[in-house]
């Protein structure tokens, strides 16, 4: 038998110990990760890009952030965050933000985003954060810039709101309208309309008891539509613990995933009745304050961006709102990727980022 | 991936896991569409619930014979807290409006603004021709 090759045995120990060593070297560095894992939003230092609270009413809080060319397009964009999400997803890091993007390419950028609703808060329903609470952050957005129109760019739940606000006002402030994986149909969010066509699901009940739908419930729910994600992802740090970008950008990730916003219980009210269970955007019934909310009504430059492996909202629940928005100018994008990587993945920062920019910028003047 | 991990049979594992994670969700999504998984839970939210409740309820009055803070003692607290932070953001708005108006009177009478004050880029900006 030939013997055995000098590096292999008396190497393996070496390469061993090495590794340990560059491991704790690691682990000191990082200050030891697990037991001081950075895990608040000032420790992750997500949405680094300054801004100033220009407006503020029950939940609703408006950012505007500093512009960063001397030369801006006329038309200010608002973007509308989904009333479940935080918005430092759009604005997770320097060179990971769609803000600072945005902002380097001469957009003039607001942002309403939703604060945790008090109990007492638990009344907002769909009425007050379509008419009062979107309407008011438009009106600031106005006062603020001096303009007399803007473009609305809604993200997810965002995006139904914006879109809802629109249809109400076709006469105006809206000049554009950009939707990102914006469900529109009830039937589509399969998962969902089971669970509360039941006949023993009450949401009453539920919002009753709870008054306000808390984060954790809403996290779960999401949760549920790919049950085994999360773990693949934890999968996916145990296999890149090494690599540092890695690990900080997962955590940025993976703080915001289960950093929900919990929901006015009126709003779940009307999100369960209205929109899963009775379908009204889709058969037209939906009525805010008296008036119907009709999309045929949107006669404004729309563009509608959703995600090819999107499970939170599949293509079911997205796809009729291109045909439903009654503008001549209108266009829907449908891109690699999921629910929050088509708008802060690395797809987003090369494809899809440029592509928001030179629509926007076309429309903003 | 170094060389030395390739054969570790735990990563080896975990590639596996990543691999297959989406059929094994789908699955069990799949499970849980079935009408008697959601009836079922329809039925656990409510049992959860109603016992949610009553646990609350006992635990409340054991913790006040003990001075030690309910759940909806801290909720409280954290409602007093939000209405201050609401106070607060309401006086940033008001100041920067302040702010705004005096800068604007600043430059209408010919003095000059703030040194503090950012002075507001123009909006003309024009999207770059396209290329034939």
């Amino acid at each position: 038998m030939p013997p055995l090759k000098e590096s292999a045995t008396q190497k393996d120990p070496e390469v061993i110990d090495q590794q340990v060593e560059r491991m704790i070297e690691r682990a000191i560095a990082r200050n030891i990760p697990g037991l001081s894992l950075p895990m608040t939003e000032s420790e992750l230092d997500v949405g680094p890009t300054p801004k100033e609270l220009v407006f503020h009413s029950e939940t609703a809080r408006l950012f505007h952030y500093e512009p960063l060319q001397d030369e801006i397009y006329r038309v200010p964009v608002l973007i509308v965050m989904s009333p479940v999400a935080k918005g430092y997803i759009l604005d997770l890091a320097r060179g990971q933000s769609l803000i600072e993007y945005l902002l380097m390419q001469g957009h003039d950028v607001y942002m309403l985003d939703w604060s945790a609703p008090r109990r007492e808060q638990a009344g907002l329903g769909l009425e007050e954060y379509v008419i009062d609470l979107v309407g008011g952050c438009i009106e600031a957005v106005l006062s603020d810039s001096g303009e007399d129109d803007v473009t609305l760019v809604g993200y997810c739940m965002g995006g139904m709101l914006s879109a809802m606000y629109t249809a109400l006002k076709p006469r105006g402030p809206v000049k554009n309208l950009v939707c990102f994986t914006t469900p529109v149909n009830g039937d589509g969010m399969a998962l969902y309309k089971k669970w509360m066509t039941s006949p023993s699901f009450d949401i009453d009940r539920l919002v009753e008891h709870l008054g306000n739908i808390p984060g954790d419930f809403i996290n779960s729910s999401i949760q549920a539509l790919r049950p085994l994600q999360r773990s693949a992802n934890q999968m996916r740090l145990l296999n890149n613990v090494e690599d540092d970008a890695f690990v900080k950008a997962h955590l940025r990730f993976d703080r915001w995933a289960v950093d929900q916003l919990p929901v006015p219980g009126n709003l779940a009210r009307a999100l369960v009745k209205d929109f899963i269970v009775g379908n009204k955007m889709i058969s037209g019934e939906l009525e805010l304050r008296g008036a119907r909310v009709e999309f045929a009504k949107i006669d404004v430059p729309f563009l509608h961006v959703a995600a090819l492996y999107d499970h939170i909202v599949p293509a079911a629940a997205s796809r009729d709102f291109i045909n439903m928005v009654g503008s001549s100018d209108k266009q829907e994008i449908v891109m690699k990727g999921g629910h929050v990587s088509l708008v802060a993945g690395g797809n987003a920062i090369f494809r899809l980022w440029p592509q928001l920019d030179a629509w926007l910028a076309e429309r903003g003047v | 991936m170094s060389n030395e991990d390739s054969m570790d049979p735990m990563r080896l594992w975990r590639e596996w896991f990543v691999k297959s994670e989406k059929s094994w969700s789908d699955s069990l999504t799949e499970m849980m569409g079935d009408e008697r998984f959601s009836h079922g839970m329809g039925r656990y939210m409510h049992e959860a619930l109603h016992t949610h409740r009553m646990f609350s309820e006992a635990m409340a009055q054991y913790l006040a014979n003990l001075n030690i803070p309910s759940r909806a003692d801290i909720l409280d607290m954290s409602d007093r807290l939000a209405h201050i932070e609401d106070t607060l953001n309401q006086i940033q708005v008001e100041l920067r409006g302040q702010r705004a108006q005096l800068t604007k009177l600043a430059t209408s009478s010919g003095m000059a603004p703030d040194a503090g004050e950012r002075k507001r880029p123009l909006r003309t900006r024009k999207p770059a021709a396209k290329a034939d």
